[in-house]
């Protein structure tokens, strides 16, 4: 049935083709799909955002060999449904597959999906933004923003900290040396 | 001597013969795996995750787990279930549930707290279960001595900021005792600890089983149980994963001599019941239950390094008492998980991350659940795939409770000198001040993704006690109506715990082992309960 949906789907779907994707990397992305997940990434994240998360395609694609069959199906759906020009009319889209907006009208769809009574709506908004905010930041490049100094793999002064704040001096439990 | 095997380098198909099959190497699986061992069993245990070798890291002579890299990405694909991004059905609540040799022990937090007496004595007087303080004892002993469990008082900036803000408000605060040792304060607890600093399954139980003979096999799913005459499983069909966890064509074949004992936690159990057609009248996954977790993190005047130290070493047990208590703790937290956490798109994600990562401190609670015998909670099924799916349904005292919990939490960052305070809600929610607090009332966590809830504690599915329109197992830990199957782990719970579970696992587990041994008149003993300080004194 999933899969059926899925190529129903993929038959509406023409997304516009313009970031530079390898699609013989791709496992379970195709090249419709692998669009579409670019230009939600670039309505989540902003312009330019594969500067520093120049892996982010193949990422996400990797990271569904690990997802349950359900939710692969489910994540393909939800985004082959944002290109559907009918899905995008009736959320403030107009008559327009999902890429072929400018982000400003994408992040139109974003917000009045987020805002949406309906639980679908809501669970697709939490995906696109999820993933995409997930996957960005998991990329090294991009925790300057945030002023994360990595892992103590790379940064071995971070287990060289000062000593800890006392404990109450009468807690008489053990305590470790 | 046994070893571990890795089933994505199998080749073929093999076919065992040991006394016992243990499905699971997480918290009970470790315990019973190491107890039986002892005890004289051949004892081969079966796990779908990943092995995590003790190897020479990258990370300079003290970085012992090669795989275990700390960074967010790699780690939660590679040690939790669905890669990390496991959802209950309607989308509305993630569960982090590990899957990687030691299973939740491995990723943890190293929290270790008692089972509440107050939900020990709901246990004994509604589902007849014969768990006590008292008697547990010996057990948590055992536990703690073993571990052991200590007092670690190295507290990071999150910690520092909650005992300010609970003593200025004049809430009790008190060290979380923790199973960490000579702890580096990387803060990896959660994606796997590479220095073997946190004693986890990996460090202690499994290696000392395998020292004993048992056999681990990793990679290896559990397709079905296969029943044979007089309510005996006869046969357990698995599954060899690649690295990719993925099925192939390689199988493994299990004739147990004695039995098998479910220890794939509180959804992997269930689901491997329902994948077997034993239901118990539709009972097995009903039941199930977890902690939901709110979360709330305060900005700071400078900057807090929110990612490193010990994360889960402070706690208040002012709110913990009742059925729908909270106990509030405090943590470490990263780029990722608060990232998809944050429900927010465009500048004004980026700026939120900004705002509330660099001076960032977390505080969080886990929520009591399962004491209402009229709310339905948690059941696993499996989805079309024959996946395990967890729908749940967070009941309306709970969600009351998680509102005050944001809002205690709250005053508690603003006293401690927070500037604000973050809410992952959708969208975000920034309050500066006790007037703000209207809004966090308004918080429908009823509904999918209105706001990120969490949870890292999953329980019940196949409830242990003496209601025959309820429960699945009984008190010796044997499923109902059958003869060579146990279940070992906190799939048993018939409520959520109220409070961090590792520990009471470990104890039943024990209990478990020793009911098992005493009916193959083998030997059990408790072999570390000379010395030691009890580590919870209050408790």
């Amino acid at each position: 049935m999933a899969q059926v949906l899925n190529a129903l789907l993929g038959v509406f779907a023409w997304p516009k083709r313009v970031a530079p994707i390898d699609e013989g990397r791709l496992e379970y992305l195709d090249g419709k799909t692998a669009h579409i997940l670019f230009a939600v990434g670039e309505a989540v994240l902003g312009e330019n955002f594969l500067k520093e998360a120049p892996e982010f395609i193949y990422t996400v694609d990797g990271y569904m060999a690990f997802q349950r069959q359900a939710n692969r199906d489910a994540f393909t759906q939800a985004l082959l449904l944002a290109e559907s020009p009918a899905f995008n009319l009736l959320n403030g889209g107009g008559l327009r597959g999902f890429s072929r907006m400018p982000i400003k009208d994408r992040q139109g769809v974003l917000t009045r999906l987020r805002a949406s009574d309906r639980d679908l709506h809501r669970n697709l908004y939490a995906a696109f933004v999820n993933v995409s905010a997930a996957t960005f930041y998991a990329s090294p490049a991009a925790w300057a923003r945030i002023k994360y100094d990595g892992v103590s793999l790379d940064h071995p002064e971070i287990l060289n900290r000062p000593p800890p704040v006392p404990w109450r001096p009468n807690d008489t439990r053990p305590i470790e040396k | 001597m046994g070893g571990i095997v890795e089933g994505r380098n199998v080749s073929g198909r093999r076919s065992l013969t040991p006394d016992f099959c243990v499905i699971g190497s997480g918290a009970s699986g470790g315990v019973c795996a190491l107890k039986l061992s002892e005890a004289g069993f051949d004892v081969l245990v079966l796990e779908e995750g990943p092995n995590i070798p003790k190897e020479q890291g990258h990370g300079g002579p003290a970085h012992l787990r090669k795989m275990l890299n700390e960074r967010e990405g790699d780690m939660y694909r590679t040690l939790y279930q669905e890669g990390g991004s496991r959802l209950t059905k309607d989308g509305g609540i993630k569960v982090m549930q590990g899957r990687c040799l030691g299973g939740g022990t491995t990723v943890n937090w190293a929290a270790c707290l008692p089972p509440r007496v107050e939900t020990l004595e709901h246990w004994q007087k509604n589902f007849g279960l014969p768990f006590t303080r008292e008697n547990l004892r010996p057990y948590l002993k055992e536990v703690a001595n073993y571990l052991p469990v200590v007092r670690n008082d190295k507290y990071n900036t999150s910690a520092q900021k909650f005992i300010d803000g609970c003593g200025r408000l004049g809430i009790e605060t008190d060290n979380l005792p923790n199973n960490t040792h000579d702890c580096r304060e990387c803060g990896s607890c959660g994606v796997g600890c590479p220095y073997d600093r946190k004693m986890s399954g990996i460090v202690r139980w499994l290696p000392d089983a395998i020292a004993r003979g048992a056999t681990v096999y990793t990679d290896t799913k559990v397709n079905r149980l296969v029943a044979g005459d007089g309510g005996r499983v006869k046969e357990v069909e698995a599954v060899f994963l690649d690295p990719k966890t993925r099925p192939t064509k390689k199988t493994l074949t299990v004739r147990p001599k004695l039995g098998v004992l479910l220890a794939a936690g509180a959804i992997g159990s269930p689901a491997v019941m329902l994948r077997s057609g034993i239901t118990l009248d539709k009972r097995v996954g009903k039941f199930t239950h977890i902690h939901p977790v709110t979360i709330c993190i305060g900005r700071y005047k400078d900057r807090t390094f929110p990612a490193y130290g010990v994360p889960d070493n402070m706690w208040s047990p002012k709110f913990e008492s009742g059925p729908t208590g909270y106990l509030m703790e405090t943590g470490s937290y990263f780029p990722v998980l608060t990232a998809a956490s944050t429900l927010d798109h465009g500048e004004s994600l980026h700026k939120m991350l900004d705002q509330f990562y660099p001076q960032g401190a977390i505080m969080y609670a886990h929520h009591t659940t399962g004491f209402d015998p009229d709310q339905p909670y948690g059941t696993t099924a499996l989805d079309r795939y024959g996946d395990p799916e967890l729908d749940y349904k967070l009941a309306p005292d709970n969600v009351k409770a998680m509102r005050e919990s944001l809002r205690v939490m709250s005053e508690i960052h603003l006293e401690a000198g927070a500037e604000s305070v973050f809410h992952m809600r959708n969208p975000p929610l920034v309050v500066k001040s006790k007037a703000d607090f209207k809004e966090i009332d308004l918080i429908k966590f009823g509904e999918t993704q209105r706001a990120a809830v969490f949870t890292v504690h999953v329980m019940g599915g196949l409830q242990m006690g003496n209601d025959a329109r309820r429960s699945c197992v009984n008190t010796d830990f044997r499923v109902k109506g059958m003869e060579n199957l146990w279940v070992v782990d906190a799939s048993v719970f018939p409520t959520g715990l109220g409070a961090n579970p590792q520990v009471t696992i470990y104890s039943l587990a024990l209990w478990a082992s020793r009911e098992i041994c005493e009916k193959y008149g083998k030997p059990f003993a408790l072999q570390h309960m000379d010395g030691g300080d009890w580590p919870w004194p209050k408790y």
